[in-house]
């Protein structure tokens, strides 16, 4: 949108409200009476998401509806991953929401890099993993211990898929 | 006290939502919404048969992403919508956030986002429900308020809570006084054991009135089209078939 604040209408007397920062109540400016919230536009510095398919130019096929466009416009750099990736992409033949290449700046081949989450038509989630991660996160210790194993001491994304996805996750099961 | 109903908890509580529906408006539940969806799939059938339906998560959505709808709600396009939180206070507040006294160490989180607290102000009309009437359920005043039930006039505001839908009893939202206030009682209950079961004040001023149980159309609708139609477009399929329709 490229606007530096939005008004919304709601929250007002909320604990959520008050415990944010980047929303403040404001009179409208036109009758400078009536109240609303005022939220700080976000402009990240960097968006990563995955997708289903990615050209080398940086169009992208979602593989399911996403808020993945305005994120991109929203985000100074944007790193798509991508389940595979096709010669050239248009937007015809995109499934889900369609990105541009405009708006993308990388592209990483990350077959698998939903897990544990799923990714529509290709895989399920790993549930078991998943009561991990939820185990994990009850302490700092033990999500500490989760990150090293996961993340820190794993040496490259194809490290991670061999160790990691179970094999029945990898089965081709392409479903419509 | 011991009365044979004819209908179910879960039946119930569906028929009371879906009697909130108005034909022509817009209305609408969250995701994990299963009575709900049930009670304005009801509604479709019975007196709103023009009324668009937005049951998130489900084939009954006109769209697919969250930024559609909220600039619907925004817009003020909402006639209705259904809420719950797992804690309600006295003054229409529900927390869907989390439980506890030191907000910085809460003792169980739930949910609770933005969503809420927004479409609380939006919707003409918002019904929360709690399917459980205790007092640690209806609270004098919520842990965490994840939605706010009224608001200073000066406040741009387009709509209100309308009611509170428990297995046990309806309250209706006083606007001026900014609080709940018992408006019928289900069958089979009395008003001492909604006293008993209330943590606030139920506003009683004089008789309160018996819920008009569901009726036999009501209960045929509901089993014979709304249940099926649940079952076979996937609209909470396998609770339809569990929790709708009485096993005698």
């Amino acid at each position: 949108m490229g606007v530096p604040y939005i008004p919304v209408v709601g929250l007002v007397g909320t604990d959520l409200l008050a415990r944010r920062d980047d929303m403040v109540l404001a009179p409208d400016p036109f009758d400078g009476k009536t109240i609303s919230v005022v939220a700080r536009a976000m402009r990240p510095d960097v968006a990563v998401f995955h997708v289903d398919k990615a050209d080398r130019h940086g169009n992208v096929s979602c593989g399911y509806p996403a808020e993945a466009v305005i994120l991109a416009e929203a985000s100074q750099h944007v790193i798509v991953t991508a389940e595979e990736i096709v010669d050239r992409l248009e937007e015809k033949h995109a499934i889900g929401t369609f990105v541009p290449s405009i708006l993308v700046d990388s592209v990483v081949h990350a077959p698998f890099g939903s897990h544990p989450a799923g990714m529509t038509g290709r895989y399920g989630p790993d549930k078991v993993h998943m009561q991990q991660y939820v185990a994990a996160s009850r302490d700092d210790a033990a999500f500490g211990e989760y990150l090293r194993t996961y993340v820190f001491d794993v040496e490259s994304h194809a490290d991670y898929v061999e160790r990691f996805v179970p094999r029945e996750l990898q089965r081709p099961t392409r479903v419509a | 006290m011991s009365v044979n109903l004819n209908y179910n908890e879960a039946e119930l509580m569906a028929v009371l939502m879906s009697r909130e529906v108005r034909d022509g408006e817009v209305s609408a539940c969250g995701a994990l919404s299963q009575l709900p969806a049930t009670g304005l799939l009801l509604a479709k059938e019975l007196q709103a048969p023009n009324a668009e339906l937005i049951i998130l998560n489900t084939v009954f959505r006109p769209f697919h992403t969250s930024r559609q709808f909220h600039f619907l709600a925004q817009r003020g396009e909402l006639g209705l919508f259904f809420a719950s939180g797992v804690q309600v206070d006295r003054h229409g507040n529900y927390n869907l956030h989390q439980l506890g006294t030191d907000p910085e160490r809460p003792e169980v989180r739930f949910p609770g986002g933005y969503g809420g607290g927004m479409i609380y102000y939006c919707a003409r009309r918002t019904v929360v429900f709690r399917t459980e009437h205790t007092r640690r359920s209806l609270v004098e005043r919520v842990d965490f308020i994840s939605a706010t039930g009224s608001s200073p006039a000066n406040v741009l505001r387009l709509g209100n809570p309308s009611k509170l839908i428990t297995p046990k009893a309806s309250f209706r939202f006083d606007k001026d006084a900014a609080c709940l206030r018992l408006d019928s009682i289900h069958p089979s209950y009395t008003l001492d054991e909604i006293r008993e079961n209330t943590g606030f004040d139920p506003g009683v001023t004089g008789p309160v009135a018996t819920t008009l149980a569901p009726t036999t159309e009501e209960l045929r609708v509901l089993r014979s089209v709304v249940r099926p139609k649940m079952i076979e477009t996937g609209t909470y399929a396998a609770w339809a078939e569990r929790a709708l329709g009485l096993r005698v």
